[in-house]
């Protein structure tokens, strides 16, 4: 336990110190009144008005930011386990946000030109999204493992080529939704109401299936990586691949799985923020979410419930930063925030790495476990 | 020119690191010029005179030849790097010294042999008076190394100083002036290269009580035993085509022709494998045509000088190496496209000589480490599921019984020292009750506790039934332990020996290629 804690801990401090650093940068640029302000707006617009709600104002002053949060969220919980689950088997996925373009533009297509009952049709749209987003990463699993690419690039280059292909012609071009009414509309044609995520509390928020979903999903990653075998060879080959082959572990078979699955996660991200929020493939994205994964899977500790529990707490930011901006606060502070925790999450890492070296030096202690996110397996 | 010769690990390439300043001596002086001086780096060294050319290369493959002799000391002109002049020097340098070579060449156009001049003249370049080279004809070919001993030559003969690293006794006695021997990180001995012969060397490098292997040690580096002169120099093809048995002569002998003895235990043929070849890393021939038997209950012995196909042939069993020709039949299946999960599957385990690599996730706990290649099997899985109570009980009993330190499943792997972790490896492939056990190295870096137990356990699963083949540099551990031993030389069997007939001197000319002439 106290293992786990020592895990855990400089990731809390990494978040801690990035508050702290961007209270100061308000505070110094405004007034330590505003910097104080501001965080407690953040916090209402993320939690809910919890004061105003006790003074007796409707319920909707919770549900509607905790929707927002949650939705925010549920997109954050999938990319950071896409990237958590390919850092699992060794691979470093730059690609979530090209493989969540791919799974937003295939729910968006099965949801509009499929006729299905809704019981089949949200299910449906779902997975083409996960297979969309598999492929999309498939491809540079075959190239790291039959021309071996580095999947740094590949993915790098197949986010461009996704926005190339998608944002740049297929939406504009032959998937371009009708104008209707007169109205020109940018992106693909809207989705039918039977593919549409339904919403769980009704008129009282945004909040959707994709929430429980993205959660659901979290737990069967990490009960998968932690407690099945095949599981246990995606870690042994992240760890250790040349053991792990020695060991009869079919290697490429479990780097193109993981990888597949890290591809599956970043296009279902796609399906919950076009069949949940968006109802057609928008324009552009709008977001990197793909590219935020990457912050929070580190920040997680490339734990799948680390992973959540980063995300949850990103999203509560980003959803109240917006209300930031009723004291003249920019509301990108949130990304601000995540991106020096990343950092600082990044600066553990080689510091971890100069402080295991000079225990190493001396030789004989035995080195009491020093555990960066790339070499921690989740245990029970 | 002094050469300081030794084997690996006798303090060589540690002492020389000393003198050009890469580690500080913890007690005791370096002096340059009668004047006791304190390298703190490289820089110090350079400053007083000392050039070293190292083992690996220190070039930049994409610059010109001009352009790595002058890097870091640069000529400029109104602070502009000054290429011309730079072209100019490094050519007067190189005429001074007697050295072919274009300035202008880029350094990866050029063969191994022009990039190690390359790194004479950046030395010589800086003003060098001592010159030290470490091992610098490991990468050369015979021609090359002829020239590189010209050059050398030369150098002395302008006056320079040059301390040759070496293990190539025959080439440093045709070379040098003075020779140290080192051993076990001291130097016991300086002769003089004319008043000294290879077998002298050799005994010092060894040091008193193994006469065999300091004849192996003189053979292997430069005197040549007169019975194996021929097998030696025979080039490879004409040894490729001749017939097995006439290489490998008792190979082929029948079971019950078989002297009686320790061997008597041996039943079932487990492995029987005809004119296995496989290539090497470097993408060469590493196993040349072995024919090998190994049956149920005896220890197999596989003695060699490092480097000749014994860890290709543990690969080749164990399912990590291809075939490139051959067949055999492992434990009632085919030898050729083996995958290691077949091989685990017919009962082979496996104690490879790469522990971190091959054996063992260090970061995965030890437990996990004890299911790995288990993993899908009863008691460490139900199903689909880990079986993580079943996996705990088996490691804390498999803990116990070895011993191991400490007994903690759930802590990872790197935790442990070496010799633990080696402990946790035998026990896991043992416990796995292999028909067929490859183990390379069991005991390497163990100390003599741990020795005794992994030997014990060795013989433990003879007793119990297994076949084990064992692969080992340390000759005394293959002859102990072994009731049969092949030896190899150069990917072939190049002898066959049965308990009792050991014969250290003979398994010794065996080793350096004589592979005829014994029945």
């Amino acid at each position: 336990m106290a293992e786990r804690l020592k895990a855990i801990l400089p990731s809390v401090l990494s978040v801690l110190l990035a508050l702290a650093v961007c209270w100061a940068l308000i505070a110094f640029t405004m007034t330590s009144g505003t910097a104080t302000d501001a965080y407690l707006q953040m916090l209402w617009g993320g939690i809910g008005n919890w004061p105003s709600f006790l003074d007796g104002a409707a319920a909707t002053v919770l549900t509607r930011p905790l929707g927002e949060s949650a939705m925010k969220a549920a997109l954050l919980t999938l990319t950071g386990l896409s990237v958590a689950v390919a850092f699992k088997v060794g691979l470093f996925n730059i690609g979530a946000q090209g493989q969540m373009i791919l799974g937003a533009l295939a729910a968006a297509v099965v949801g509009a030109q499929l006729s299905l009952p809704s019981a089949l049709h949200v299910p449906a749209a779902l997975l083409g999204a996960a297979l969309a987003g598999a492929a999309w990463a498939g491809l540079a699993a075959l190239l790291k493992l039959y021309r071996g690419v580095h999947e740094v690039i590949s993915t790098i280059m197949l986010n461009w080529v996704a926005v190339s292909l998608v944002d740049n012609w297929l939406v504009i071009g032959p998937l371009r939704g009708v104008a209707e009414a007169g109205q020109s509309i940018t992106g693909t044609a809207e989705i039918q109401a039977t593919a549409v995520l339904p919403r769980l509390l009704g008129d009282l928020s945004r909040l959707n299936l994709g929430f429980p979903l993205a959660l659901l999903l979290a737990l069967a990653v990490w009960a998968w990586l932690a407690r099945t075998r095949p599981g246990f060879e995606t870690r042994a080959v992240g760890l250790g691949a040349e053991a792990a082959r020695a060991a009869g572990v079919p290697v490429a078979r479990r780097t193109g799985v993981a990888m597949a699955l890290a591809g599956a996660l970043a296009g279902l991200a796609g399906a919950v923020l076009v069949l949940g929020t968006e109802g057609r493939y928008p324009g552009t994205l709008g977001a990197p979410y793909g590219f935020d994964g990457i912050a929070i899977a580190l920040i997680g500790n490339n734990h799948p419930l680390g992973a959540t529990v980063a995300a949850l707490f990103f999203g509560v930011l980003r959803a109240g930063g917006t209300r930031m901006q009723l004291l003249g606060v920019h509301k990108s502070f949130p990304e601000l925030i995540q991106g020096l925790a990343l950092l600082f999450v990044a600066g553990r890492m080689v510091w971890l790495a100069v402080l295991r070296r000079r225990q190493a030096s001396p030789g004989s202690g035995p080195a009491p476990a020093a555990v960066t996110p790339s070499t921690e397996a989740p245990r029970v | 020119m002094l050469a300081v010769v030794g084997e690996n690990g006798a303090g060589k390439s540690s002492l020389m690191n000393v003198l050009y300043g890469l580690y500080q001596p913890d007690v005791g002086e370096v002096s340059v010029d009668g004047q006791p001086v304190r390298f703190k780096s490289p820089r110090d060294a350079i400053a007083r005179g000392i050039g070293m050319v190292h083992q690996h290369f220190m070039l930049v493959p994409t610059l010109t030849v001009a352009e790595n002799v002058v890097l870091g000391r640069e000529p400029t002109r109104r602070g502009l790097f000054d290429l011309e002049r730079a072209v100019s020097e490094v050519a007067a340098t190189c005429a001074r010294f007697g050295f072919q070579l274009e300035p202008r060449a880029r350094v990866d156009t050029l063969t191994v042999g022009s990039q190690q001049k390359v790194e004479i003249v950046k030395a010589l370049h800086r003003g060098a008076q001592v010159l030290v080279l470490d091992e610098p004809t490991a990468v050369l070919t015979p021609q090359e190394s002829d020239e590189l001993a010209h050059i050398m030559r030369g150098l002395v003969a302008q006056g320079r100083t040059v301390v040759l690293i070496s293990h190539k006794l025959k080439e440093v006695l045709g070379v040098a002036d003075r020779v140290a021997v080192m051993r076990r990180g001291r130097v016991v001995a300086e002769v003089r290269a004319a008043e000294t012969t290879v077998e002298q060397l050799a005994s010092l490098m060894v040091g008193e009580g193994h006469s065999a292997r300091a004849a192996g040690l003189a053979d292997l580096h430069g005197g040549i035993p007169p019975g194996a002169a021929t097998a030696r120099h025979e080039p490879a093809s004409s040894g490729a085509a001749r017939p097995p048995g006439e290489a490998t002569p008792t190979l082929t002998a029948e079971p019950g022709s078989r002297p009686p003895g320790e061997t008597s235990l041996a039943g079932a043929v487990l492995l029987e494998a005809r004119g296995l070849q496989a290539l090497g890393d470097n993408g060469r021939p590493a196993l040349r045509g072995v024919d090998l038997t190994v049956r149920a209950g005896e220890i197999v012995g596989i003695a060699g000088v490092d480097g000749n196909g014994q860890r290709e042939l543990a690969e080749v069993l164990t399912g990590l190496r291809p075939l490139t020709s051959g067949e055999g039949t492992l434990l009632g299946g085919p030898l050729a496209g083996l995958t290691p999960a077949q091989a685990r599957g017919r009962g082979v385990g496996h104690v490879p000589e790469d522990r971190l690599r091959r054996a063992v996730v260090k970061a995965l706990t030890v437990e996990e480490n004890v299911a790995l290649g288990r993993h899908t099997r009863p008691p460490f899985a139900r199903g689909p599921w880990i079986d993580f109570s079943g996996r705990r009980e088996r490691t804390q009993a498999l803990l116990s019984a070895y011993d191991v330190r400490p007994p903690d499943p759930a802590v990872p792997l790197h935790a442990l020292s070496g010799g633990n972790q080696q402990k946790v490896v035998v026990a896991r492939e043992l416990d796995a009750r292999p028909k067929l056990l490859v183990v390379v190295q069991p005991t390497r870096g163990l100390d003599i506790g741990a020795v005794a137990q992994v030997h014990a356990k060795l013989r433990e699963a003879r007793e119990q039934g297994a076949g084990v083949l064992l692969v080992s540099l340390d000759l005394e551990e293959v002859l102990k332990l072994s009731d049969r031993v092949y030896v190899f030389f150069e990917g072939r069997v190049t002898g066959h020996f049965t308990r009792p007939e050991y014969d250290e001197r003979e398994l010794g000319r065996r080793m350096l290629g004589a592979g005829t002439g014994h029945g």
